[in-house]
């Protein structure tokens, strides 16, 4: 990992507030929007930051526990207003999304990450016991990047995340 | 409906057949009386006028009569050289006998010189026709001649006076025709008629109308013609005036006179057209009064038949009302019975229509139920792919979790000894969980299909409520829920299954706390009674709405689908508990106040000591 002064400049506004846009620190800096975009991308590659949304403990905890021996920082929410807030604060590299959740469910928070600017372009990938083809596709219209059965191969899930990573890197 | 042409109303039907019998014998009689009548009054006036004539005829012939006999016996009784002053009183004697007939009576010699006049007259008449034909020895009467003196007529009758056997002189006597009209104007001729008499040669000698005598021939009436022929008669003709007369006619041989009486025909005849208009009149009247009868009669005839009609009528078009019976004839008797059988008609359509309306109103009623049925159906089957969705989810989702925790085990187990602790944790609690949710669904069927197997034995129930409280202890601390067991240390032993009795007690208490806001409470409470004990649960939880206390033990029931999303589960403990009770042969009651909580209670029966 390359020290840059500039590069430790943005660790340090963006631990100061997380939701700090793109564009601010540009202006605080003096750079370019883009290259802020590049160089934060730069600096979460080697450990991609992932949010679990499960209701399940008991299906949340083996799989944090599976993505942390990955090369994962894992976040957790039970419901969906939680993901909402992590989302706002931590900025998560992608989104596992169980659709079944108390309260506002599965859609809810996709439908609603992906009408914001500052959230629409984090993948997210649904996880759900419901495989009909009419949740599947409702799921990928309101914006999902994937969508994975549950109970899923887990070698299976993480190799979507890699694709689905890799496809939102490139964009 | 009656078409309108060809439709005759008995009304009129009635009083044509009534004008047919009456009006025309009616008008036959009539007119043969009035025929009848007429012949004979026409034949009593002719008969009437023809004797008057006759009779004017003979008094005239006995006036003259008179005249000849008083000139006969004057003749006689007188010499022709008798003093003059004695003649002229004998004569004076007749003259006031017959006031004003004798206008004078004269003496001529044989050479008709006048020898002696009442009236001092003198003169010579020895060429004059009375002179010359009583000179012949016989009595002779003069034409009619207008008095010289007077102007009115009179005629001059003539006799010889002998003496000794040969005419010795002439005496002649003037008679004034006055004295017949006293006779003639007897004879009733009208306001316009006329009585005349005619000589041979139709020459007027004697008219009712005085001015006219003398003045006019008139052998060109019919009458005229026909007597001066000599004959009698009577007919009708139009006279010389040209108006139309009825004329009867009568031959005076002696005198060679024609008496002719003529009256208007109109007035003649008056008795005829009298007779005539109050012929007409009557039958005018009598065709009124048929008229008006048939009417009457008719229409008291129809009147109710009318009635009958209008009643029929009204029934029809549903607006009836009872007719009057106006009589005791066959139509009132069929007035009354259809009264009685429309009433009987409104009465039975009266029941027809409520029976309609509530047969309506059951159609209504079923349509709406069978509306409601399909729309419940439509439910159903939502629910049903519903409850495959949530019943595959319920399942996948324990599977999913032993699945990531066994790869996990599997490809990391060089890991931490206590995550590896925790990861068997989770995948034999989620087989277990997997275990519950088949035994569930199993137990389920089994209700379903009473076959459930109960092992039946004494149950301490505080015992049970006791595990259920144990197995709930870990959401309760959760949701700071207390829950209190309120069962009295005494209580008798029922006699149930015991481990579906836990069951029960777990899945009404596993319920009560999924919606019981969290800080709540709920009290477990147990009674003893007669013989049996009520176990009772209540909560302090949200609540159910009336219309879905019912429905709340249907399996996959639950209040709506976003509480499904809110509260989880697959909605059977309840059923499953109430199909156990069920099975004890007792029932899960339940009341609820929304905001407030719902009460669960159950009884069972005691086991016996």
């Amino acid at each position: 990992m390359n020290k840059d002064p500039i590069d430790d400049k943005i660790i340090e506004l963006l631990k100061h507030d997380g939701t700090t846009s793109n564009l601010e620190i540009s202006r605080k800096l003096g750079i370019s929007e883009e290259d802020v975009k590049t160089r934060i991308g730069n600096l979460s590659e080697t450990r991609s930051k992932v949010l679990i949304v499960d209701d399940e403990m008991d299906t949340l905890l083996p799989l944090k526990r599976s993505l942390e021996a990955g090369d994962y920082i894992v976040v957790e929410a039970l419901n969906g207003q939680e993901a909402l807030n992590i989302v706002k604060n931590q900025i998560p590299d992608i989104i596992l999304l169980d659709l079944m959740l108390p309260g506002m469910d599965g859609y809810e928070v996709c439908s609603r990450l992906k009408n914001n600017a500052l959230t629409k372009n984090i993948p997210i990938i649904m996880l759900t016991a419901r495989d009909d083809v009419k949740d599947r596709v409702k799921g990928l219209e309101i914006g999902a990047d994937d969508y994975v059965a549950k109970p899923f191969n887990l070698h299976e899930l993480k190799a979507r995340m890699k694709s689905v990573l890799r496809r939102s890197r490139d964009m | 409906m009656i078409r309108k042409w060809g439709f005759v109303r008995i009304r009129t039907e009635l009083i044509i057949f009534f004008l047919i019998i009456a009006v025309v014998p009616l008008s036959a009689v009539v007119y043969m009386s009035y025929d009848y009548s007429r012949e004979a009054i026409r034949d009593t006036v002719m008969t009437n006028l023809l004797g008057a004539t006759e009779n004017s005829g003979n008094a005239i012939d006995n006036w003259m009569d008179v005249r000849k006999d008083d000139i006969r016996v004057i003749s006689r009784s007188i010499e022709i050289n008798t003093e003059k002053d004695e003649l002229k009183d004998y004569l004076a004697t007749y003259e006031s006998e017959y006031q004003g007939v004798y206008e004078e009576f004269f003496l001529l010699d044989i050479d008709g010189n006048i020898i002696f006049s009442t009236l001092n007259r003198t003169g010579n008449a020895a060429n004059v026709p009375y002179f010359t034909e009583a000179s012949k020895g016989k009595l002779y009467i003069s034409d009619v001649t207008l008095s010289e003196s007077n102007g009115f007529p009179e005629i001059i009758l003539t006799n010889p006076v002998m003496k000794n056997g040969t005419i010795a002189g002439i005496l002649a006597a003037r008679v004034s025709m006055e004295n017949l009209y006293r006779i003639l104007e007897d004879i009733d001729i009208g306001k316009s008629g006329e009585i005349f008499i005619v000589n041979k040669d139709g020459d007027i000698i004697f008219h009712n109308n005085r001015s006219r005598i003398l003045h006019k021939n008139i052998n060109n009436n019919f009458a005229v013609k026909e007597v001066t022929y000599e004959k009698n008669g009577i007919n009708e003709y139009v006279n010389y005036k040209g108006e139309k007369v009825l004329g009867s006619y009568y031959w005076l041989p002696l005198y060679r006179w024609g008496l002719v009486v003529e009256k208007n025909i109109d007035e003649a005849y008056a008795g005829v057209f009298n007779l005539e208009h109050r012929m007409v009149s009557i039958s005018t009247f009598a065709v009124i009064a048929v008229i008006l009868a048939a009417i009457i009669i008719s229409r008291r005839i129809t009147g109710p038949i009318k009635s009958l009609e209008e009643g029929a009528t009204g029934l029809l078009s549903g607006n009836f009302k009872p007719i009057p019976v106006s009589s005791s004839n066959e139509i009132g008797k069929l007035t009354k019975i259809f009264d009685d059988t429309a009433l009987e008609l409104l009465e039975i359509r009266k029941k027809l229509e409520a029976k309609i309306d509530i047969a309506n109103k059951d159609l209504e009623q079923k349509n709406k139920e069978l509306i409601a049925a399909n729309e419940d159906l439509k439910k159903l089957d939502e629910l049903k792919s519903d409850i495959i969705s949530l019943v595959s989810h319920e399942l996948k989702t324990p599977l999913s979790s032993i699945r990531i925790s066994a790869e996990y085990l599997e490809s990391e187990a060089k890991n931490d000894p206590e995550v590896q602790k925790e990861m068997f944790g989770i995948i034999i609690r989620n087989i277990d969980r997997l275990t519950r949710l088949i035994n569930d669904i199993l137990d389920l069927s089994k209700i379903d299909t009473g076959k459930m197997e109960l092992q039946l034995e004494r149950v301490d129930i505080s015992e049970v409520v006791d595990t259920a409280i144990e197995n709930n202890k870990l959401v309760s601390l959760k949701k700071n829920i207390s829950i209190t067991a309120d069962i009295p240390g005494n209580i008798s032993p029922v006699l149930a299954d015991r481990e579906k009795l836990i069951i029960v007690m777990n899945n009404l208490l596993e319920n009560a706390l999924k919606f019981t806001p969290d800080g709540g409470s709920i009290v477990l409470s147990a009674k003893d009674d007669a013989d049996s004990i009520e176990v009772r649960m209540k909560d302090t939880g949200i609540g159910i709405e009336k219309e879905k206390l019912e429905k709340i033990f249907d399996k996959f029931y639950q209040v709506d689908s976003t509480s499904r999303r809110k509260f989880g589960g697959l909605g059977l403990g309840l059923s499953i508990a109430g199909g156990i009770i069920r099975a004890h042969g007792s029932e899960i009651r339940v009341e609820s106040e929304i905001g407030k909580g719902s009460t669960f209670s159950f009884r069972l029966k005691k086991a016996e000591k």
